[in-house]
């Protein structure tokens, strides 16, 4: 997680708007990475869960979209995609082939809990009061969204005592 | 700040799906080169992307400029023939370990030589990760595998020193543990006039070591920016790529401050001199002609 470029002591709140929709519109693609993964590699409860939090991404960022074309209509931007590598977005690494949902809960939970503390190091730079307000407003969202996740964690039947993995042969020799 | 790029990196993202495995490294080092490219700004179409075969090898197809899957090991005469028969392209060869340190390491060295203005980016997991597995040309001493059940008996290669000591102009390592600094790396080689290697460390999460996944590579990276290091300071360069293997420096070895011209400049120099006292093309059967 890391930003390039952006001072967030002249940050404006046009920009800060901008910001936060390019940060959902990465945790949105990414999920959809995810979840197409997981299509590949046939493994439909992680992919759907997946294709859930790219929804909830989504339309997050097309809330905050609207906020931002109402007060600032179509004027030009000078935040870009070039400038964040996934702050909301979950870690590449973070994906493993056949996931349980469990597992694929837990990457989102952790990409939640990772966008809250972006907010939170971003917040004692922030000069002007009206991004300070919305930077605020973000990081407590982030508090729900782990909360929604840790909801739908609490709906899951307990793992099996043994997992996949105690099944996967050793290497053979060749 | 300033928000006027002409490309963004989704403009050199294919439709194709990548089917690495999930986590796999290679993810995030295609992402990087979404993002350097888009800041180098050039069309896809000006683009050639050239490989050979492994996982990393197939890169070309998820993006959007003109790619070449070629055979295994050669993705480097390739690209020096595309480069030659267009110089105008922006040329990028990538491939993993086994590919350019194994069946196409003797490519290598002939490639700095002639110091063609490519880029060959290496996604180096110290595993056949394709073939399920088996121990590749960066594979630790004593590494256990289905071909080394015992472990292996060979020293690991060092790309960064072999490509130092071969003569290279530009040669940098990154790793996807640090994504902006990967894709600032990929972009200042497409930059440097002349052959760049970039060697990057990207795990094989279903084949690789624990130590050699993100986490551990994490643990052993240092910046050579933040360790004071001079890339104009070729020696200070190959003495820091001896620590291959144990430490993992993240950034720029070696960049000649002077690049001298590449093999396309001189071809063209050659050429435009060799015209000045060419025969008028109407009169060349005359050549041929005993008088």
């Amino acid at each position: 997680m890391s930003t390039q470029g952006i001072d967030f002591s002249r940050l404006s709140l046009k920009d800060a708007l901008d910001l936060a929709v390019l940060i959902e519109e990465e945790a949105k693609e990414r999920y959809e990475e995810f979840a197409d993964q997981m299509e590949q590699h046939r493994t439909p409860e992680a992919a759907k869960f997946f294709r859930y939090m790219a929804l909830n991404e989504a339309k997050h960022g097309e809330e905050l979209a609207a906020r931002r074309a109402t007060l600032f209509g179509n004027q030009g931007s000078s935040v870009n995609r070039s400038m964040l590598f996934d702050i909301e977005a979950p870690d590449y690494d973070e994906a493993r082939a056949f996931m349980s949902p469990r597992a694929a809960m837990q990457a989102a939970l952790a990409s939640e809990t990772k966008a809250h503390g972006f907010f939170v190091a971003a917040l004692p730079s922030i000069q002007n009061p009206e991004v300070k307000a919305l930077f605020e407003e973000l990081r407590d969202e982030e508090v729900e969204h782990q909360d929604l996740v840790k909801a739908e964690l609490a709906k899951l039947p307990p793992d099996p005592a043994v997992s996949d993995e105690e099944f996967v042969d050793a290497p053979a020799p060749q | 700040m300033s928000a006027t790029l002409e490309y963004q990196a989704k403009d050199y993202k294919s439709e194709l799906k990548p089917i690495w495995c999930p986590g796999c490294g290679d993810y995030s080092v295609v992402q990087g080169i979404y993002r350097a490219l888009a800041a180098i700004g050039r069309p896809p179409h000006e683009i050639a992307f050239i490989s050979g075969i492994g996982c990393s090898s197939r890169i070309p197809g998820y993006t959007t400029a003109y790619g070449f899957n070629t055979v295994h090991g050669r993705a480097l005469p390739i690209a020096q023939g595309i480069k030659m028969a267009n110089p105008d392209l922006l040329v990028l060869a990538a491939g993993g370990d086994g590919d350019g340190f194994s069946i196409g390491g003797g490519h290598l060295a002939h490639l700095v030589r002639r110091n063609m203005d490519i880029t060959y980016i290496v996604m180096d997991n110290q595993i056949y990760g394709l073939t399920k597995g088996q121990l590749s040309p960066t594979s630790q001493k004593g590494r256990q595998t289905c071909t080394s059940r015992f472990g292996s008996l060979e020293e690991p290669v060092n790309p960064l020193l072999y490509m130092l000591a071969y003569g290279a102009h530009f040669v940098a390592q990154a790793c996807p543990t640090d994504l902006a600094g990967m894709a600032a790396i990929i972009e200042e080689a497409i930059r440097f006039p002349g052959f760049a290697f970039v060697n990057i460390q990207s795990p094989c999460v279903t084949y690789g070591e624990e130590a050699q996944q993100m986490k551990g590579l994490k643990a052993i990276q240092e910046s050579l920016k933040a360790l004071g290091h001079d890339p104009a300071d070729r020696l200070a360069a190959m003495d820091l790529a001896q620590q291959y293997g144990t430490k993992m420096h993240l950034g720029v070895f070696y960049r000649n401050p002077e690049p001298p011209a590449t093999y396309e400049q001189l071809v063209r120099e050659r050429q435009a001199e060799q015209m000045k006292n060419a025969a008028p093309r109407e009169r060349i059967l005359d050549l041929f002609i005993k008088k």
